[in-house]
């Protein structure tokens, strides 16, 4: 296997870590979090992170030392920090593995980033159906306020913070941050308009930011070691290491961390081991459902959020999702309009309707009762779903949707009567 | 209507107490009745949770039908969920779906009339490189094969006998 890029992943990867609080001190755990509170101003935290290059890794990649600054101050109104722990992005199962296996390495990522944008209660939105890791965080939780790294007065500085894990219901629209700020507030996930954005007018009304796991477990590597070396890492513009989930039919799925900028053939051959059995590969979906998918002709290309975006489809959770030649795309490409028309919150007429038109139009080819009528139908539903929507699900359902037809229109033929 | 005993509610207005308004504690409640209830909503607690937090019926009831995880019929004590989304789906989740099927003789969406399984057909549970999966109750099984989904079968039929 070729060699991973460990920061993230630097515990995890040692052989009898548990992930334990005495396990994360051990390897200098909190020095961050002491070094942040004693020797630095929440504006000095921003500015590294800013400075580092730090790109959102929730999908959308936007720098996050940026969105912090876009919280006004001074408004008489408390500042949130929310961090989303939703993944469920098909594909992508990385958040829940920092959370399982290095919960105190988040979590102190999460105390630091609450301290840099003045937050005195953050809280972590979790899927519903992750029980046993909502537990896994609570508990420790429950641990640092004994310790007095939560709660009052944190390590002797007079900073204050409290930390509400809140498991959401089985939904993947709460992972669009205004829908998981209306589910936060006791409501139907359902996307806000915007502006105002959740800088200005977050959870309750207040000034929040919404981050994603890794995003805030990458804060304390970062105020350790500098803006500068974690900007040395990965491409211009694309700055450090990112967690890649890798699924589908390569010999050892998982979760992978390299330098942006490696390329997608090099982590599906030389990390995920290459296609199962041998066999040849077909398409990947390279960020998660919501990327327009590749052919096998076009992996050679850097891993990263420019790059991508340049090879028209998009880095998205990063989670590529490998096919191998017995794959029919047309399956592949059913499975992913249900989701999305299971998904749909409801509240657009392009997404709601667009989304269970694909789902009956690709299913007509799977009953091998398609025709060049119905693929043309195809692109121009998904297509009419692209911008027309209030959140970004109706580009994410249409796009990948369109590719689909575009690049395999011969699978699409196999299933003409 | 049914309502909290002492517990429960010490547990609830303990939840409510973290957030800006009691209103927003709504997930977190539904989830208290559901593990107090055998994992559904019985009738009438959502009008007795709607009286708690000050919020209509109306809303309540909004919430409920909008996410899954919220059920008003009655689930097995095990909840048997199989993902067969992209790329489970695509990776032996619907082999596994059809084995539970014909092992328990029910649909998705089913419970057997003993009350013992539920069926479920889930979307991407943030597992995906143990595909094929099901997760049972809060444990997810990975890689999973028909001997090992009819022994999950067997094993919970004797614990229950
Ligand atoms: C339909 C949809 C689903 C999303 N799901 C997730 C998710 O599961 N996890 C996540 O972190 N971000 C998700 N996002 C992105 C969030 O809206 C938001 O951009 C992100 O949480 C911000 O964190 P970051 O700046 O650290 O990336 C989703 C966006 C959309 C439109
Ligand atoms: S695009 Fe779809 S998911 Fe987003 S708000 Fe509209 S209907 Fe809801
Ligand atoms: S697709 Fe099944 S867990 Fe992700």
């Amino acid at each position: 296997m070729a060699e991973e890029k460990l920061l993230l992943l630097k515990n995890i990867r040692k052989s009898g870590y548990k992930g334990t609080l005495a396990d994360y001190r051990k390897t200098g755990g909190f020095t961050a979090l002491d070094k942040a509170l004693k020797q630095m101003k929440p504006e000095a935290v921003q500015a590294v992170v800013k400075d580092s290059g730090l790109r959102g890794r929730g999908g959308a990649g936007f720098p996050t030392g940026v969105k912090w600054g876009f919280m006004p101050k001074d408004t008489g109104k408390p500042s949130y920090l929310v961090c989303n722990a939703d993944e469920a992005e098909p594909g992508t199962f990385k958040d829940h593995l920092l959370i399982n296996e290095d919960v105190h390495m988040f979590l102190e990522g999460m105390i630091v980033s609450c301290y840099a944008v003045d937050c005195h209660h953050g809280y972590i939105y979790i899927r519903g159906e992750s029980m046993k890791s909502a537990k896994h965080l609570q508990q420790a939780i429950d641990e640092l306020y004994k310790e007095g790294l939560l709660g009052k007065n944190i390590l002797g500085t007079g900073y204050d913070l409290d930390m509400t894990v809140h498991r959401g219901a089985g939904a993947y629209i709460c992972g669009e941050e205004t829908a998981l700020l209306e589910s936060l507030e006791g409501k139907r996930g359902q996307p806000r308009v915007k502006p105002p954005f959740p800088a200005v007018a977050g959870y309750n009304g207040c000034p929040t930011s919404v981050n994603n796991v890794e995003t805030l477990a990458t804060v304390p590597w970062i105020v350790n070691e500098g803006a500068e070396a974690y900007k040395a890492l990965g491409t211009p513009n694309n700055a450090g290491t990112h967690l890649v989930s890798i699924s589908g039919h390569v010999k050892q799925p998982g979760v992978y961390e390299v330098e942006l900028g490696v390329s997608l053939r090099s982590l599906i051959y030389d990390y995920a081991g290459g296609i199962r059995g041998d066999k040849q590969l077909k398409a990947v979906v390279p960020g998660g459902a919501s990327s327009p998918v590749l052919t096998a002709d076009e992996i050679d290309v850097p891993y990263d959020f420019d790059s991508l975006v340049k090879a028209g489809t998009m880095m998205g959770s990063a989670a590529p999702m490998v096919y191998d030649e017995d794959t029919d795309i047309v399956e592949l490409a059913y499975r992913t309009t249900r989701f999305f028309n299971h998904e749909s919150c409801g509240q657009c007429t392009p997404c709601r309707e667009g989304n269970f038109w694909l789902k009956n139009l690709i299913r007509d080819f799977l009953d091998d009762a398609g025709d060049e009528s119905k693929m043309s139908r195809v692109k121009r539903v998904a297509g009419g779903m692209i911008g027309t929507t209030l959140c970004p699900f109706g580009d994410a359902a249409g796009m990948p949707t369109v590719a689909f037809v575009q690049k395999f229109p011969e699978e699409f033929r196999k299933h003409f009567p | 209507m049914p309502e909290f005993n002492a517990k429960t509610l010490k547990e609830a207005d303990a939840l409510c107490e973290r957030y800006a308004e009691k209103l927003h504690a709504l997930l977190p409640l539904l989830h208290l009745v559901q593990r107090e209830n055998g994992g559904w909503l019985p009738p009438g607690w959502d009008a007795y949770i709607a009286e708690y937090c000050e919020t209509t019926l109306n809303h309540v009831r909004g919430v409920i039908t909008f996410y899954n995880m919220y059920h008003t019929e009655p689930v097995g004590k095990y909840h048997l969920m199989v993902c067969t989304c992209v790329p489970c789906g695509l990776c032996g989740g619907d082999g596994v779906l059809e084995h539970l099927e014909q092992r328990l003789g029910l649909r998705p969406g089913q419970t057997s009339p003993d009350g013992l399984f539920s069926l479920e057909e889930v979307q991407c549970l943030a597992a995906c490189d143990k595909a094929p999966l099901v997760q049972v109750n809060e444990e997810v099984y990975e890689r999973v094969g028909p001997d090992q989904l009819d022994k999950l079968i067997d094993d919970a039929r004797k614990k229950s006998a």
